[in-house]
């Protein structure tokens, strides 16, 4: 084994102990997520990552990124009208791309807005799935064109396996019901979220990116649902506290 | 570590297509005004949609004032007054936890457990067997609870919730419309559940205001209807730091 593979190995085996930690009671989805995408990006020498779930509408929403800036998730969400990541979820079946030039014709509005904003070149797009039903899917971004080794097909769809487990053991599972409203409370979180960036973007003058960062290590740091940091941001004024990550956690009046 | 989801006995769940109440929600047009006459509409969709017998939906408020909207029937104004009165029960829970509140057995050792007296009155005085209580939200906004039950015990069909869930979204734009209407012709638009740009832009006039979000909703919408633009645009344009809100925006 070189050095390469070697550290590979090792932070492989340090992305699975840490989700494995990470599936404590009640623990938050949105987090688990963020990391998975984190890992795919390191793991898979991917230059972006990108997890979506689809509503009970079947519309496929963004839950997690690896950029948080505005233009790019709406990239990502552009995919719940076209694009490898709803392709990939219609047949419950990864998608590969390995040259985005070729699939403009596929692809015209996704492929424009790539070609855009940023010079990606090849995507891969792997189901999340439940029992062979599709939930989602995560989207690989490389800069480079080219395929993906079945090696590094295979681990990214073992990450897409440990993100459908990680929805589905937020709390007790195995039914239907259960698994739709997880699905909805995912959703909701990442709608929380966008606005508590939102407000930690104005009050601190700083990027979408650098927003969720705040908030990221704030709840992390304070072993709090990023969702329930969001809210308070949003419904009090929190975020003073995460723009300069102190502790503080006093309750202060709602707004009306 | 590879973990086999397509193993497994049990079959697959197929990702429906709307449901029924899903589809009658989305039928309904987007130019009902008056929130009363809205609630009605909602609570027949889910009525007429799912095996129930009867529905409300009640607003719930930080302020803790409470006031049911609309509920189809004697049993359903019952269950809501017990409620309140009482202070405990499926819609109250859901409303405090945002997440779907559901007790297909009433009459059940855990839902006795749960709420000690609601569940009693509810079997006693109201002769109802199941209630499943669903909030209406957007983000941190609670826009009411949708209150379902039916005189006889048992779950609602898996396909049936799903829709239940799926339309309760659906509902809760259409109410968030209304409360931010500013005279548009469509009072709500289904494609605001997903815009990133729109909830960042709603966000950051929260800041720049210090207001509520549903005030910075509404302070978006007004200001996109009165200069003609398309709200995404304009959300997009708060984001980029074009366009700030004050109070005389």
């Amino acid at each position: 084994m070189n050095e390469a593979d070697s550290s590979r190995q090792a932070l492989l085996s340090r992305a699975f102990v840490e989700l494995a930690d990470t599936l404590v009671d009640d623990f938050d989805v949105i987090d688990l997520l963020d990391r998975l995408a984190g890992y795919c990006v390191e793991l898979l020498e991917a230059d972006a990552a990108g997890i979506l779930l689809a509503d009970t509408q079947r519309n496929l929403r963004v839950v997690a990124s690896t950029n948080e800036q505005t233009e790019w998730m709406e990239l990502l969400q552009l995919q719940s009208d076209e694009g490898p990541c709803v392709d990939c979820f219609r047949a419950a079946a990864a998608v590969s791309i390995a040259d985005l030039d070729e699939a403009a014709d596929r692809w015209p509005r996704f492929a424009a807005a790539l070609a855009d904003r940023e010079s990606y070149r090849s995507v891969h797009a792997l189901p999340l799935r439940l029992r062979g039903e599709p939930i989602g899917a995560l989207n690989l971004f490389h800069r480079r064109p080219g395929p993906m080794s079945p090696a590094d097909l295979a681990l990214g769809q073992a990450l897409a396996d440990v993100a459908t487990i990680g929805i589905l053991s937020e709390r007790a599972i195995n039914r239907g019901e259960v698994l739709n409203e997880q699905l909805q409370t995912a959703l909701n979180s990442r709608v929380i979220i966008e606005q508590a960036k939102g407000v930690l973007a104005e009050r601190g003058g700083i990027t979408m990116d650098a927003a969720f960062d705040r908030l990221r290590s704030y709840s992390r740091n304070n072993n709090l649902k990023l969702s329930d940091v969001g809210r308070q941001i949003i419904q009090s004024d929190l975020a003073a506290a995460v723009l300069a990550g102190r502790a503080v956690r006093t309750s202060v009046p709602r707004r009306s | 570590m590879r973990v086999a989801t397509r193993a497994g006995s049990c079959p697959p769940t197929p990702v429906a297509e709307p449901g029924a109440v899903t589809h009658s929600l989305l039928a309904m047009g987007h130019d009902v005004r008056d929130v009363r006459a809205l609630a009605e509409k909602i609570c027949r969709a889910f009525i007429d949609g799912l095996d129930i017998d009867g529905a409300a939906i009640s607003l719930h408020t930080a302020s803790e004032l409470r006031e049911t909207l609309y509920a189809s029937d004697a049993i359903s104004d019952l269950l809501e007054e017990l409620q309140f009165t009482l202070g405990e029960g499926a819609c109250m829970d859901a409303a405090r936890t945002g997440h779907p509140v559901l007790a297909p057995d009433m009459s059940d050792i855990e839902e006795s457990t749960r709420w000690p007296v609601y569940a009693q009155a509810v079997v006693d005085q109201a002769g109802v067997g199941a209630v499943f209580a669903l909030p209406l939200q957007w983000a941190t906004i609670n826009l009411g609870v949708l209150d379902l039950h039916r005189k006889a015990a048992g779950s609602l069909p898996v396909a049936q919730l799903r829709d239940a869930i799926g339309a309760a979204d659906i509902a809760a734009l259409m109410l968030l419309g209304l409360r931010t209407d500013p005279g548009e012709e469509r009072v709500w638009d289904r494609s605001w559940g997903n815009r990133i740009e729109i909830h960042q832009a709603t966000g950051m006039v929260v800041a720049q205001l210090d207001i509520s979000a549903t005030d910075a909703f509404a302070r978006l919408r007004a200001y996109a209807y009165v200069e003609h633009r398309l709200l995404g645009d304009v959300a997009r344009d708060v984001v980029a730091r074009r366009l700030r809100f004050t109070e005389e925006t």
